[in-house]
């Protein structure tokens, strides 16, 4: 439906969340799935659902934990918040991202020029 | 990596919430749903429509719900049970294969924990005490002369030299104790019945020394021992019993020698004494009493503690802090070297230096060699057959493996990993190791306590939790080399092996069918080694039960008596003249009499000393003439069975007042007299005094033990000497000795109500027991030689049985080219014939090497006795036929048409 739309790599989610967290504090998956949505501008289409895929993977790895909460409308909701692990793990995967990133928009803004 | 521990722990713990998990992932998604469509409703949708949108923004529930699960709890369990499920159903599938090997390896494993159990408590556990490795039993290797001691020279100690240890030495601690009687047991009661129980008579600090607590109560201290107060510590397993652990216990009253003693305490759980073989019941400080003379000896003149010369206490020292065990050792020797010529005779010039020694604190003191040697062959036993037992259940397992190669084939091509079909192979490897380790623990629990029995040894051997460690780590070498070995043949198999025909796969490659005969031939040879062991310690055993004892055991009934209210010389004959007089009135009795050692039991008295008619004996210095001798009743010869040469029994009349009188063996009468013709001359000490007459002249008989060599002996008549404080009475009777104790028992309790029957049994089982270590050596032998038979026969029918069956389309186009039947089954026969020649070839070099090391356990046999090889050699070669002769018959029988139609 949307050709436009990139799909979400499963790394990239992870790395997104934690970021998420890290910068807003805890959150309960409602609130990271909206976060996601207005930062990206809606390019990036998300089943809402992969994000809970995704918070666990997480969780197993301690890098997040979680606790049961009351949302801001008097739900009762499940709260995650960054672990220091997690905030070591954050720190390692910028660079990387940083890193790559940089590569590839090196490689994809050489000119066709400079090929004979 | 801990990452990925992480993940596994936190998978781990979801193992166990499951449900919880479930609802909650459930609740967090109904509120993640709710949310959207509020906020699509906010935008503007109708109700209806929001939550569709909210549906389809979030993904497809169920299918989310799935993965979370999947990825929530680990896969890893239900991997294994699955593979466990599996197992069990291949091991149903082949119910003999799957029996034989549990067997195999429960009675392999079993008789090594078994064996191990018992020489782990035997010869390694130490005394459940504080920080035993600074506590020492006191060794010494000899005592002065003039000193008079128990028999134990090792261990005996004496008063001063206790006092001197304790006070001089810088030892932290030094500790004596000494048992009741030589038995280590002394009549007690706690209601009306009177009852035998073991006991030490020990020093004021023996608890506090130790560092033994107490369960209840106290122990005791310093003052007990100086005031010798009549007070007693109970052990556990005495409490139990008699008190039925009941706090009311604490100022009960113990009578021990009908001497009344007030329970002040009971010993912590696990303690019981430090007398080994001996669990004890009960301690009381060390008494004064002349009734409480140190190992129940008559006090005639004076007790172990006005007796300086009587070196009757065992000691054990705590050394101090800080203070080397050489340091300490080389201090106590000084003052130890002062000390033993208390009351002695000063050093010689120039004699021998006792020295004193430290032993390890250990349950068993110092256990007697000849039990530690015989434990050591046992454990070597028992590992031999342990190793024959593996090889057997890798040869089997390996054929099992072979022999489903097509199922690994059609497996992996049907797309099982090789790590799955690794796992799945250890699974099986380790359910099987896991059943035989339920087996064998249960049968190592049954054969410790046979052991024990058969040893007696009373105190606890039952395998504790080293013994659970070396048992566990026995398995699980077996598991990985279950596992791994068959692992290869069975990984070997490619896909494409299906798609191959049964002929090629039945072209075994000859480098396996080296390996296999390599172990064979390696399991014959230790059969070998096993059964020329085994032949060697049953012949011992047989000859043993074969010697001749020159009397007549059967038939006699033997039990102790211990007056309690009989002190002096004249008291205690005159009690012992008088229960003759009325036992001997009971009907159904032969004849009575009385023996201070009793026969059989490996005690006797050793003495020297001694001049013929006033000259030296034979021309032997009195000091040289040493014999073994007894003190015992009238009628003593008759009762016992034993012949005379020439003279007459001991009588009625040889009494306080007759003349003195002696009879001698045939080996003192012809060592120290020159002529069996000894009557009439007379015996006197060695200075010419206290002269008797001999009397008579008795066949030689076995005196201490079976074993005993024939050597000069001589007895004397108790009615002629000092007081006596026990005696064995020796009963002839009609029919079983045993059913005439109740009679006994009436006659004598109405005499002493606090006195029981010690030890009573019949005097055949007194000169078993005296062979009991050698008979429990030679059968478990034996029975480990059985073992080993039946483990080779199983394992080379199953090899050659599953070559046979490989082979059948070989054996088919021979039989359809013309061979014979005969010629068929020579093959076979002649194949395993073959194995078994070399593997006596390898197995008699070392079945002479071990019969080497069994040297000193053999009685009457050399360790190169041609009959135990022969027989050896005989049985593995019948083992080997037998076990071919089935699968022989099986190849004979093979039809060659048919065999060849299956290709």
């Amino acid at each position: 439906m949307a050709a436009d739309k990139s799909e979400v790599l499963q790394g990239t989610l992870d790395l997104m969340i934690l970021k998420t967290l890290q910068a807003l504090g805890p959150l309960h998956g409602f609130g990271i799935a909206r976060r996601i949505e207005q930062l990206s501008e809606d390019v990036l289409t998300l089943n809402e659902g992969t994000v809970y895929t995704s918070l666990l993977r997480l969780q197993q790895k301690s890098w997040i934990a979680s606790e049961w909460g009351v949302s801001e409308n008097n739900r009762r909701a499940r709260f995650y918040s960054i672990t220091r692990r997690g905030m070591k793990q954050l720190a390692v995967e910028t660079e990387n991202w940083e890193r790559i990133a940089a590569v590839i928009g090196r490689v994809l803004a050489l000119e066709a020029k400079a090929w004979p | 990596m801990t990452d990925r521990a992480l993940t596994f722990l936190a998978k781990l713990q979801a193992l166990f919430a499951q449900k919880r998990a479930d609802t909650a992932f459930d609740e967090e998604m109904c509120t993640h749903l709710e949310m959207l469509a509020e906020k699509y409703e906010r935008e503007g949708m109708s109700s209806r429509e929001a939550a569709r949108s909210a549906r389809r923004q979030f993904g497809n529930t169920t299918l989310l719900k799935q993965r979370q699960r999947e990825s929530r709890t680990t896969m890893f369990f239900a991997n294994v049970w699955r593979d466990v499920r599996y197992g069990v159903r291949q091991l149903a599938k082949t119910p003999v294969f799957t029996i034989v090997c549990l067997l195999t390896l429960g009675l392999g494993v079993g008789a090594n924990t078994a064996v191990f159990s018992v020489m782990h408590a035997v010869l390694m556990k130490m005394l459940p005490v504080q920080d035993a490795s600074r506590v020492f039993y006191l060794h010494t290797t000899g005592f002065p002369d003039g000193a008079s001691q128990t028999g134990d020279s090792n261990t005996s100690f004496s008063y001063p030299i206790y006092r001197a240890l304790s006070e001089r030495s810088g030892l932290q601690d030094v500790m004596a104790f000494i048992p009741m009687s030589s038995t280590g047991k002394a009549p007690v009661r706690v209601g009306t019945a009177p009852e035998e129980a073991a006991g030490d008579m020990v020093s004021g600090n023996y608890f506090s020394g130790l560092g033994v607590g107490t369960e209840l109560g106290r122990s005791f201290v310093q003052k007990d021992e100086d005031d010798h107060t009549p007070v007693t510590v109970i052990s556990d397993k005495f409490w139990a019993t008699h008190f039925d652990r009941s706090r009311d216990a604490i100022g009960k009253t113990l009578y021990i020698k009908s001497i009344a003693f007030t329970i002040v305490g009971v010993a912590i759980k696990g303690f019981e004494g430090t007398e080994g073989k001996l669990p004890l019941d009960f301690w009381i400080p060390l008494q004064s009493r002349p009734e409480f003379n140190a190992w129940g000896s008559p006090a005639e003149d004076g007790t172990y503690l006005t007796r300086q010369n009587f070196w009757c206490m065992k000691l054990m020292v705590r050394t101090a802090l800080g203070v080397s065990r050489e340091q300490a050792l080389a201090r106590a020797q000084a003052v130890f070297e002062q000390a033993a010529y208390t009351g002695v005779p000063q050093k010689h010039a120039g004699s021998e230096t006792y020295q004193l020694s430290f032993m390890d604190g250990k349950q068993f003191d110092g256990q007697n060699d000849s039990f530690a040697r015989a434990l050591k062959t046992l454990m070597a036993m028992v590992c031999l057959v342990l190793l024959i037992a593996m090889s057997n259940v890798v040869m089997l397992l390996m054929a099992r493996n072979a022999s489903r190669q097509r199922e690994f084939a059609v497996r992996l091509a049907l797309g099982a990993g090789r790590k799955e079909m690794v796992r799945q192979l250890l699974t099986e490897s380790v359910l099987l190791v896991a059943l035989g380790g339920i087996a064998a623990w249960a049968f190592a629990l049954g054969a410790t306590h046979a052991l024990g029995a058969w040893a007696q040894i009373e105190s606890n051997l039952q395998p504790d939790r080293t013994v659970l460690w070396f048992t566990l780590s026995v398995l699980f070498v077996l598991a990985l080399v279950f596992g791994l070995a068959p692992l290869r043949a069975a990984m070997s198999s490619g896909p494409e092996m299906v798609l191959r025909s049964s002929a090629t796969v039945s072209q075994s490659s000859s480098q396996k069918m080296r390996a296999g005969n390599a172990v064979i031939v390696t399991q014959i040879a230790m059969c070998v080694v096993l059964l020329v062991g085994a032949a060697l310690l049953l012949g011992t055993l047989r000859n043993l039960l074969n010697t001749p004892l020159g009397q007549k055991p059967q038939g006699l009934l033997v039990f102790g008596v211990q007056p309690q209210h009989a002190h002096s010389a004249e008291e205690s004959i005159a009690f012992f003249v008088a229960l003759q007089q009325r036992l001997r009135t009971i009907p159904g009795v032969e004849s009575v009499s009385m023996a201070m050692n009793r026969p059989g039991s490996g005690w006797s008295n050793n003495n020297s000393g001694v001049l013929v008619d006033g000259h030296k004996a034979n021309g032997i210095e009195p000091e040289q003439v040493t014999f073994r001798g007894n003190v015992v009743g009238a009628d003593y010869f008759h009762t016992m069975g034993v012949p005379f040469v020439q003279g007459r029994d001991f009588s009625d009349g040889d009494s306080h007042t007759a003349p003195k009188t002696v009879i001698v063996n045939e080996t003192f009468a012809t060592k120290y007299l020159g002529t069996l013709n000894a009557t009439g001359h007379i015996l006197s000490d060695g200075k010419g005094t206290d002269p008797s007459l001999i009397i008579g002249v008795v066949k030689n008989h076995k005196y201490t033990s079976i074993t005993e060599e024939a050597m000069p002996m001589l007895w004397t008549a108790y009615t002629q000497g000092g007081a006596v404080n026990q005696l064995n009475i020796e009963m002839r009777v009609n029919g079983d000795p045993l059913a005439m104790l109740p009679t006994v028992r009436k006659i004598i309790t109405p005499i002493d109500p606090d006195m029981p029957l010690l030890e009573p049994m019949t005097q055949t089982a007194v000169f078993e027991q005296s062979i009991s270590q050698q008979a429990l050596f030679a059968r478990l032998a034996g029975c480990f030689g059985v073992l080993a038979v039946v483990l080779i026969a199983t394992g080379l029918y199953g090899t050659l049985a599953y070559r046979v069956s490989r082979r059948s389309a070989e054996i088919g186009v021979r039989m359809a080219l013309g061979a014979q039947r005969s010629q068929v089954v020579w093959m076979v026969l002649r194949g395993s014939l073959l194995l078994c020649a070399a593997g006596v070839v390898l197995g008699v070099p070392l079945a002479m090497a071990a019969g080497k090391g069994l040297e000193s356990s053999l009685y009457g046999m050399k360790s190169l006795d041609a009959a135990s090889y022969a027989f050896a050699i005989v049985g593995v070669a019948l083992v080997a036929l037998l076990a071919s002769a089935v699968p022989a018959s099986r190849a004979a029988s093979v039809d060659p048409a048919s065999a060849l139609r299956m290709e």
